[in-house]
């Protein structure tokens, strides 16, 4: 048996590991299965609220039992998660975790944020040059701006020119004319940590 | 048989509007399917005598329709009619046994009286209904002109009431209910209606040529045909003074004039009937009382005074106040006074009386001061209407089978689950305007002649657009699990009556009573956290779905085609797709309220349970939906997509007569089916090939 496991929050909001997709691929496979008439697996399809993190993962221990294989249609973060909670059994990729980004409107979504470690976003009137402009560059526009799209796509918005009006109308441009000096592009030491607890040795403290 | 019904939908304000509760949205629904038997079904479960409501009754629930914020309310009377005509309402046998020993009375025999036998006979009680008159009806017979209510339509009832095994006593006045009791009656229900003409008061109210609306209409109605002489007045502005007006223009008086002491705005009778006794030429004189009156050289001398409009009183009308010195003589032949009427009840009867002459009893058990006497109908609440009627005698019936099983009376509490809220101003600016359908009429020529039915019917095509007119009211989509809902903000963005929105906290509302029931969230949510509420007794897709697998699994018909159409569309109703259902074997129709409430789920299992090929059919330029073909094209490309990494051609899956009419849709799906049938050949080959 195949546990064909959806995730309630992000997965669900951008569509792509929901309740509803979860059960679009359950419906998909049994389809396939009847019209090669190979009955080998079947499967079981639920929805958690969360695949990151383990309280939830727990809830589903009788089911991972019962199962031979999970296909996780949760980020790559619970993808890993799920295979890191349950050792013993395979946990496959059902979705192609692509970029972080919004909704534009019903069924279009655009890449905001690449988690760089490194925010300019104050600077740059809240548009990520990173993400937003092609070469990423950080004191730009480039030469390529025409009409202000970007000479790769010209449905693109040239993110510098972009940056430049809303700066414009801040009356903040002096920002652009201040020179950034190029990003860390040192190899960022992975896996990243956050640690936001300090170390607190009970009884150093008087209240 | 029940009292009030709700299933799981909301109940529409038309519902509630209505004396006797009828699912009105469900008979109208199913009319725009063209399901006139259903209908006429869902009209007899909920009302004993449709074909009498269907002629005269004053619809209040098109008064509450919300589609009169839109353009103008449906038109339910008339589909009503309709369905009871088309349906074959009068062919309809009842039968009924006994189960109970005892013994009920009727006294009076007007619409009170004969729904609470039909009432009591059905719950198994032996029915005697007493009738002063020679003939059963009441005010069905002798108050209401023929022109509105054909005595057939009384005579089937009360015929269906006699088969039944309701006992007759005409021409028997009750002069006691004692005597009642000791011929072994257990329960009296009194519905002797108001038949007392009020008095205006005047001097000279007493000459020859006056006569009052009562005594004139049951004449007229009895087809005694009083001669009345050239010039009539009537007096009053009530449905009563406008059905005298109009016999008396039958009765081929030349000039008919209704004095009324208010202005049209605040005539108590129906709009309907004010504006056709207009068309057939009466002549209607506002702000105009008389205050005496005196026969004299062979016709009636009446003084009239004008009148202006006052303070409003305490009904919210406002009070006539005469203008000093503003009298003036006017001469008629006939006078007839209109003015109201009371219940005239017997001192034997030893019954408490209030207001206005009326019965007095407790509103909800309909009992008297007396044990075992209850009463409804115009007796209790002075004139009211034949559905108010037939809505007190249902009640005194299931109150009078409580009392004599001896039940604490159950009465449903109708508070929970109303729908009341009015359309939202940018609601109303999405829904498709849809002109309201009026059945056509006698013209008023024809009308001044004889005392023939002035309405006509529907034919089936316009009762089918006029019912699809309907906005299904209550049946809307709801968040059924608010914890599963992640806030996406998908039904927000899909919906194109902008319903849905983020309140404050930050939680996603659907108000029911703005939603319109297309579905489009439902079938999107990406939590499947949205239903839509289900009306009682109705499959949802999935169901459909599988009672039609299951049915063409146990015909093994191949190739199979599942074919998922709107059920207003004609693909989905009417005579084209019973033909397929019943000479294309293998073709087999899911009815879905809407395309848009198709999911890709139903789809693919259609496939899975060995479907060739499926097809999705809409009602072309009919639907009054938005946006529905937008997103079923999205879904269909879903599928199509998945169904090729699968291995099956997407050509497997059809759409039809969803943006435009299908020229032919017969043929449009002879050639599908075709094309099915060679794909399923192709593959057996390919099968072959391979081993």
């Amino acid at each position: 048996m195949i546990l064909l496991l959806g995730c309630g929050t992000c997965m669900t909001v951008c569509g792509a590991g929901g309740e509803r997709e979860v059960s679009f691929l359950h419906s998909a496979l049994r389809v396939a299965q009847a019209r090669s008439s190979d009955g080998a697996h079947s499967f079981l399809e639920y929805t958690v609220k969360r695949q990151c993190d383990f309280e939830f993962l727990d809830l589903l221990v009788d089911k991972v039992d019962e199962s031979d294989a999970i296909l996780s249609l949760g980020c790559g973060i619970g993808v890993q998660v799920v295979a890191e909670r349950f050792p013993d059994i395979p946990v496959l990729p059902g979705v192609n975790t692509s970029f972080m980004g919004m909704a534009k409107e019903w069924g279009v979504w655009d890449e905001r944020c690449a988690a760089c470690g490194d925010c300019r976003l104050a600077e740059t009137a809240g548009i990520c040059p990173i993400t937003r402009c092609t070469k990423g560059i950080l004191n730009g526009p480039c030469a390529g701006t025409k009409n202000g799209k970007c000479e790769a796509n010209k449905d693109m918005d040239c993110a510098w020119v972009l940056i430049y009006k809303r700066l414009e109308k801040l009356q903040q441009l002096e920002k652009m004319r201040r020179y950034y000096p190029p990003r860390n592009f040192r190899v960022i030491p992975r896996p990243r940590r956050i640690v936001k607890k300090t170390d607190v040795v009970l009884g150093e403290y008087n209240g | 048989m029940k009292e009030v019904s709700c299933g799981h939908s909301l109940i529409p304000p038309c519902q509630v509007a209505c004396p006797l509760h009828m699912e009105i949205s469900e008979y109208v629904d199913l009319v725009a399917q063209g399901k006139v038997l259903e209908a006429l079904q869902v009209i007899r479960d909920g009302n004993p005598f449709p074909s009498i409501c269907a002629y005269v009754c004053t619809h209040p629930c098109e008064d509450a329709c919300r589609r009169g914020q839109v353009d103008k309310p449906i038109a339910i009377r008339a589909l009503k009619r309709f369905a009871v005509e088309f349906g074959g309402d009068r062919m309809i046998q009842l039968e009924a046994e006994t189960k109970q020993s005892e013994k009920v009375a009727v006294v009076g025999s007007g619409p009170a009286g004969l729904a609470c036998a039909y009432y009591l006979r059905k719950l198994g009680y032996r029915v005697t209904i007493f009738e002063a008159y020679s003939e059963l009806g009441g005010m069905l017979r002798v108050g209401i002109p023929q022109y509105r209510l054909p005595r057939e339509v009384v005579d089937t009832e009360v015929q269906r009431l006699i088969n039944m095994g309701v006992e007759i006593k005409v021409n028997t006045r009750v002069i006691s209910l004692d005597l009642l009791f000791d011929m072994d009656y257990q329960a009296v229900f009194i519905t002797i209606g108001a038949h007392q003409s009020l008095r205006m008061g005047i001097e000279g109210e007493e000459s020859p040529g006056v006569i009052d609306g009562a005594t004139f209409l049951r004449e007229v109605n009895l087809g005694l045909k009083p001669s009345l002489g050239e010039r009539v007045a009537v007096v009053g502005g009530g449905n009563v003074a406008m059905d005298a007006a109009r016999a008396a223009v039958r009765l081929a008086a030349n000039k008919v004039s209704i004095l009324y002491r208010r202005s049209r705005a605040e005539m108590p009778a129906s709009p309907d009937e004010i504006e056709q006794a207009l068309e057939e030429g009466v002549e209607a004189m506002f702000l105009v009382a008389p205050t005496k009156m005196k026969r004299e050289n062979g016709c009636l001398s009446v003084t009239c005074e004008r009148m202006e409009l006052g303070e409003p009183d305490a009904g919210g009308r406002r009070r006539p106040v005469p203008i000093e010195g503003s009298e003036f003589d006017m001469e008629f032949d006939t006078l007839v006074t209109a003015i109201g009427q009371a219940p005239q009840v017997s001192e034997n009867f030893r019954l408490r009386i209030g207001r206005g002459s009326t019965i007095q009893v407790d509103p909800v058990t309909l009992t008297t001061n007396r044990p075992g006497v209850f009463a409804g109908g115009d007796a209790v609440t002075g004139p009211a209407t034949v559905t108010q009627a037939l809505a007190s005698g249902r009640q005194a019936a299931f109150r009078i089978d409580d009392y004599l099983r001896h039940r604490y009376p159950l009465v449903n509490k109708e508070s929970e689950g109303i729908l009341s809220d009015e359309l939202l101003p940018k609601t109303v600016e999405m829904i498709r305007k849809i002109e309201r359908f009026e059945p056509p009429h006698l013209s008023p020529e024809a009308r001044m002649k004889e005392f023939k039915a002035v309405e006509l019917i529907y034919n089936w095509e316009s009762a089918v657009n006029e019912a699809r007119r309907c906005l299904r009211c209550g049946m809307g989509a709801e968040i059924m699990f608010q914890d599963k809902c992640a806030t996406c903000l998908t039904c927000i963005r899909a919906c194109p009556y902008h319903v849905p929105y983020l309140a404050d906290g930050g939680a996603v509302q659907i108000p029911p009573a703005q939603c319109q029931a297309c579905g489009i969230c439902v079938a999107e949510c990406p939590a499947e956290a949205i239903v839509l509420r289900k009306p009682h007794d109705r499959r949802h897709i999935d169901e459909e779905l599988e009672h039609a697998l299951k049915s063409a699994a146990e015909l093994k018909s191949k190739p199979l085609i599942v074919g998922f159409c709107c059920q207003y569309g004609i693909f989905g109703t009417g005579a084209l797709a019973s033909l397929w259902r019943e000479s294309k074997a293998g073709i087999w129709i899911v009815p879905v309220l809407c395309v848009a409430n198709l999911e890709e789920g139903h789809i693919l299992r259609a496939f899975e349970m060995g479907a060739e090929g499926v097809f999705i059919a809409g009602c072309g330029e009919q639907c009054s939906r938005e946006n529905t073909a937008f997103w079923v094209l999205q879904r269909v490309e879903k599928v199509r997509r998945a169904l090729s990494q699968i291995g099956l051609e997407p050509g497997r899956l059809q759409t039809f007569n969803l943006l435009a009419p299908e020229g032919d849709a017969a043929r449009a799906l002879d050639d599908f089916t075709e094309r099915i049938g060679g794909l399923c050949l192709a593959s057996v080959i390919r099968g072959e090939v391979k081993s």
